[in-house]
Order: structure tokens, then C-alpha cells, then sequence
């Protein structure tokens, strides 16, 4: 079912990001050049502080760049209203973090429905259809009344990866998912994104600092102070 | 989206009590205070019945006279100030003139010891009907045919007439006060003798004559001056009745005048009691607008983590008022229900219609009043960063 990674899902071209205070400026990312391709399992490596995490907010549209273009589907995203890139967002990206960033006072259902909310012409009724199928897919079919605080580290992930998988995303954008998890669930985890991506093809880009996780992916880029070193 | 704000608001409910009480409560207040203001709004819109421009009260006070000349005094007064050029007309009646606050309450009934009807009375001289412009709707006004009537003449207000005869004409009818029986011989507009912001009530006009021996106490007297007419016409009807009445004494007061201090006296308490209203609405909106914003602080991870699934600016925004408005929507389910008693128990006296304007209003102004204090903390949280807020937790 893998699809050959041939077709550019997200193209970053000579990437800078600056962060500019009274004082300090901070170049977070310096000329990184990048194409993600759709089917494609790619792991970013590097020590903290070198600009993991704003590449991905980067490729996640949810910063700009300094200087350089980005393309999604092989348009630039730069002349996006802020109600166009939202759109982007919800269509081709899903999100998993770290801290899974689930809505506490909501269920297990209602936090995986959530980026349906925000898309037109998905009514209640089909919402809550993809939710169970997508709670089903992560092993959590019989938690869905559940809250957040009512689950482990490792099924609240599971919750986050459903959520993200429900819009059914061109990409999966993940920041070090399995960081707060023991590594029994850290494994669980790897292997349920490995399999959505050999089985299902979805194009994953993982940052992590777990070199045995990284080798799992097909591709590795490495970064150190901004700049990409592999 | 609706589904999913009621979702999370009772989802934290525990969290909203404190907002949802007060808006309950700041509801509540609105509400009685909003009633009270369309009564007398209502009221105040109402006519009159009656034209107090250019009309005077005449108290006149015969101090120590026997009582057995005071008649004659009266007669010759009233004679005395006709004939002056700036009076158009004249007429006496009892000290319950408009805008005194001074009430003469009493049953009536259309049937011996039937229902009874609570009603006004006026005493009236014939001149009267042009001193006020009173508009007579069906029968006549007083006149010499009364005089040698058996049974004594009333005139009934419109409102008298359609409680103690409804839907029948009351012309030529008998109604009771007491024992005394009085035979109705018109029907007049409604007439609001307790000012503008009294609320209509049935009156009957009962007809007095300078020969009425029953009262001779203070005398009142209403007089309609001609316009333009103005200090030098109150110093000589002063003058002229002093000259009649030795050791009388006489105050004129323009019933405007009396209008105006009526009404502020009455207005005071009600304009205090919007102050304080004013005073507790902007302290709710204050506390609002405080809470929302350390709500806005508290929840930049779950408002980057919205942004990141694809909400705009402008969704979040919308969410922020959208959830201010569903807390507003559970304090008012509270708060209605509890409006609803009063018409149901007539706590306040008022009509139906009243309480509902009044809910209209009050529903209408803190539904505003939220969505006002939201507005501000809601760009806030459209302006937080995503990608900032996401790495904050």
C-alpha cells in the first residue's frame, strides 16, 4: 500500500528563521532546504536548541519564515490569508506533540473530533462516525467517554494521534511523541505511526531524540545550530 | 461549533458557576428595574386626560371665619375672580387637583353589594370640563339639569365605565358608593389626576356646587388663565380675594409647576435606583471582562492548539464570544425562570406585557453587555501565536 515517494508534499527552500528581541538576535533555522515526500517517514535529529521544533512549526504553517519559501502541493504559502493557511492547516496537516495537547474538559471523542469542527460541510453525525473509526485505528475504541486525566501517557498520545488522523492529512507532523512516554509506550507509539505509515502510506515527519526511533524512519535530517548537517 | 460550546461550558460548569451566578443575578436585578421603567414609561406615554397648561390651583384657606359665612365668602370670590379679564375660566373643586399626590380612594359598584371596583374620586364644579379640556366620549357634562335631580350625577372615566359595565353603555345607569346612589350621566376620557407617571385608574367625577354645604374647610379652586397672562394676574386675584375674604389666605400655584416638582419627587428614587443598577452593571462587566481575560491567559495552550487544527483568527475570536454567550445563555435560563414568577405571582403589580418587555430588554442588554466585555479578551486570544502558545506548556 506504500506509495511511491515521488510526489513533493511540502517543499521548504532556503529556509531562515530569526527571533529578534531588543537586544539578541537569535537565527533559529539558517538556509535549510527540504522536500517532504508524500509516503515518505522522515526524522529530524539534533540537540535541543537547534531549531527542531520551529521547523516544524514552520512546515506546520504555524510560524513564518524569516526568508525563504515554502510550498504545499507545490504552491508557495507565503500569500495565504491568515483564513487560508488555517484552511491549510485543517486540510493537509495533523498534529501530534509532545505534551499531547489534549482539551482536558473535553472526552476522548470530542478531542479527536476536533479539527472537524473547523472544516465546512462536515456535519455531527459524520464527525462522530470518523472520530470512532479513528479512535478504532489507535486501539481506543472502548475509551471514548473517557477524559484526558482518566488516561495514561501512552493512550493520551494514542488519543492525540487519532485526532490527527481524522481529518485524514496529506502529513502528519509529529514533535518528539513518544518524549514523555516510558519506553515500552514510546515503542507502542513508534509502531503505531510506523504502521500507519507502511500500511496506510501517510507521510509522517517525526522530530525526536531517540536515535533507535530515528533509524526505524526512512530518512534522517539532522540539525545543529539552525543549520542542516545531514 | 454550537453543539461543541454548550459541550464545553458544561463540561466546565464548576468552573462557570461564579459567572453564570452572576449574570443570574445581575439579570435579576436588570429585570426588576427594567420593569419598573416600562411601567412608568408606559404610564408616562399614556395621556393625561386633561390640559394643566395655563391652568392655576387656588388654595384658599378662611382661617378663623365662622363657619356658617364661609359659603357666602367663597361665592363672592369666585364671582369677583371670573370677571377678571385674564381668567377664561373657572370652576371649584376638592384639594385632590392633578399633581398633588393627593388621593381620594373608594369601592363602587354597578350592582348592590356586587363586585366591587376600585376607583378615584373627583369633585367637580361644572366650570371644570373647561378649566382641564376634559372631552366628554358619550352623555353629557354636569349642568342645571342637575340641579334639581333626585339622584345625584357622575360621570365615569372610560375606564370606570368598561370595569363596573363592561361592554354596556353606563349612561342613565346607577352605581353604589356605600350606601349613596348616583345616577351615571356621562362618560369622560381617562383621567390620570396623579400625574404622568401614575397608572390609569377608573374614576368617578362627582359634581359640586358653590352651594355644597358639606365641606367647608379649605377651599380649592382650578382656573384657566388666558395665555401670557402671568405674575400680575396671580398678585391681583390675590389682592381681590384678600379684599373679599379679610383673614383669608390664598396660594396660587401654576399646575405645571406642580407637574415639575410632582415629578421630581417621584423620579429621585428611580434615578437612584438606576444609578445603583448602572453602578452593579458596570461592576458585573468589570469582573467579566477580568475573568476573561485571566481565562485568555490560562488557555493559550489549548487556543494554539485550536489555531494548529485549523481554526483562523477570527474562529478563535468567534469562540471566545460564541462561549461568553453560552455562559450568558445558562445564567438567563436561571434568571427567566425566575422572572417568570413574577407575573404569575403579580409581585410587582404590573401587566403582563410589562414583564415581558422588561425580559426582552434585560435578556437583550446582557446578552450585549457579555458580548461587549468578551470582545476585547477575545482579540487577545485571536492575536496569541500558535506556535508560541504550543510550546509554552
Amino acid at each position: 500500500m506504500k506509495a511511491t515517494p515521488l510526489t513533493p508534499v511540502l517543499r521548504l527552500s532556503e529556509i531562515e528563521k530569526v527571533y529578534q528581541t531588543r537586544d539578541i538576535e537569535t537565527v533559529a533555522l539558517n538556509r535549510v532546504n527540504l522536500t517532504i515526500y508524500k509516503g515518505e517517514f522522515v526524522s529530524i535529529m539534533g540537540p535541543s536548541g537547534c531549531g527542531k521544533s520551529t521547523l516544524l512549526s514552520l512546515m506546520g504553517l504555524l510560524d513564518e519564515p524569516t526568508s525563504g519559501t515554502i510550498e504545499v502541493n507545490s504552491r508557495p504559502v507565503e500569500s495565504y490569508s491568515d483564513k487560508e493557511l488555517a484552511g491549510l492547516r485543517n486540510l493537509k496537516i495533523g498534529f501530534v506533540f509532545q505534551s499531547y495537547h489534549l482539551i482536558n474538559d473535553l472526552t476522548v471523542l470530542d478531542n479527536v473530533e476536533l479539527p472537524l469542527l473547523y472544516r465546512p460541510g462536515i456535519g455531527g453525525k459524520e464527525r462522530r462516525q470518523r472520530a470512532l473509526e479513528a479512535l478504532d485505528k489507535v486501539g481506543l475504541s472502548a475509551r471514548t467517554g473517557h477524559f484526558p486525566s482518566q488516561l495514561s501517557g501512552g493512550q493520551r498520545q494514542r488519543v492525540a494521534i487519532a485526532r490527527a488522523l481524522i481529518g485524514r492529512p496529506e502529513i502528519i507532523l509529529a514533535d518528539e511523541p513518544t518524549g514523555n512516554l516510558d519506553s515500552v509506550m514510546g515503542e507502542e507509539i513508534m509502531a503505531l505511526l510506523l504502521g500507519l505509515n507502511q500500511q496506510e502510506g501517510t507521510t509522517i515527519v517525526m522530530v525526536t531524540h531517540d536515535e533507535q526511533q530515528a533509524r526505524q524512519t526512512e530518512r534522517l535530517i539532522r540539525l545543529f545550530d539552525g543549520s542542516q548537517v545531514g | 461549533m454550537i453543539r461543541h460550546l454548550f459541550t464545553l461550558i458544561w463540561n466546565r460548569r464548576r468552573a462557570n458557576f461564579l459567572l453564570v451566578t452572576e449574570i443570574f443575578l445581575a439579570f435579576v436585578v436588570l429585570f426588576v428595574v427594567g420593569s419598573l421603567l416600562v411601567y412608568n414609561q408606559q404610564n408616562y406615554q399614556n395621556p393625561l386626560g386633561f390640559e394643566y397648561e395655563q391652568v392655576w390651583r387656588v388654595g384658599l384657606d378662611p382661617g378663623t371665619q365662622p363657619k356658617a359665612e364661609r359659603l357666602s365668602t367663597l361665592r363672592q370670590i369666585i364671582q369677583r375672580l371670573r370677571g377678571l379679564s385674564g381668567v377664561q375660566a373657572l370652576g371649584l373643586t376638592y384639594s385632590n387637583t392633578p399633581f398633588t399626590d393627593n388621593h381620594n380612594t373608594g369601592d363602587v359598584n354597578a350592582v348592590k353589594g356586587g363586585h366591587k371596583v376600585e376607583v378615584n374620586s373627583y369633585w367637580m364644579e361644572d366650570d371644570i370640563r373647561d378649566v382641564l379640556s376634559l372631552r366628554v366620549l358619550a352623555g353629557r357634562w354636569f349642568d342645571k339639569r342637575d340641579d334639581a335631580s333626585n339622584v345625584p350625577p357622575v360621570i365615569l372615566t372610560q375606564d370606570a365605565q368598561e370595569q363596573l359595565f363592561p361592554q354596556q353603555s353606563a349612561l342613565g345607569r346607577i352605581v353604589y358608593k356605600g350606601k349613596k346612589e348616583f345616577r351615571v350621566v356621562g362618560v369622560v376620557e381617562n383621567f390620570r389626576g396623579d400625574g404622568d407617571l401614575s397608572s390609569p385608574k377608573p374614576a368617578i367625577l362627582r359634581r359640586l356646587t358653590a352651594q355644597d354645604t358639606s365641606y367647608v374647610g379649605f377651599f380649592t379652586l382650578l382656573v384657566r388663565v388666558r395665555p401670557g397672562t402671568g405674575a400680575e394676574l396671580e398678585r391681583q386675584m390675590t389682592i381681590e380675594s384678600l379684599a373679599i375674604g379679610k383673614g383669608w389666605s390664598v396660594g396660587i400655584t401654576p399646575l405645571p409647576e406642580q407637574r415639575a416638582a410632582q415629578l421630581k419627587r417621584v423620579l429621585t428614587p428611580i434615578v437612584a435606583m438606576v444609578l445603583s443598577c448602572v453602578f452593579l452593571v458596570v461592576n458585573v462587566a468589570l469582573g467579566l471582562f477580568g475573568v476573561l481575560w485571566q481565562t485568555i491567559n490560562q488557555r493559550r495552550s489549548e487556543i494554539g492548539l485550536r489555531r494548529a487544527m485549523g481554526a483562523s483568527a477570527g474562529a478563535i475570536s468567534g469562540q471566545v464570544v460564541g462561549e461568553i454567550l453560552v455562559v450568558t445563555t445558562f445564567g438567563l435560563m436561571l434568571g427567566l425562570g425566575v422572572a417568570a414568577q413574577f407575573p404569575l405571582l403579580g409581585v410587582l403589580g404590573v401587566s403582563v406585557g410589562v414583564y415581558l418587555t422588561a425580559m426582552v430588554l434585560a435578556t437583550g442588554l446582557i446578552y450585549a453587555l457579555t458580548a461587549i466585555c468578551a470582545l476585547y479578551p477575545s482579540r487577545l486570544a485571536a492575536g496569541i501565536h500558535p506556535a508560541v502558545a504550543l510550546r509554552e506548556e
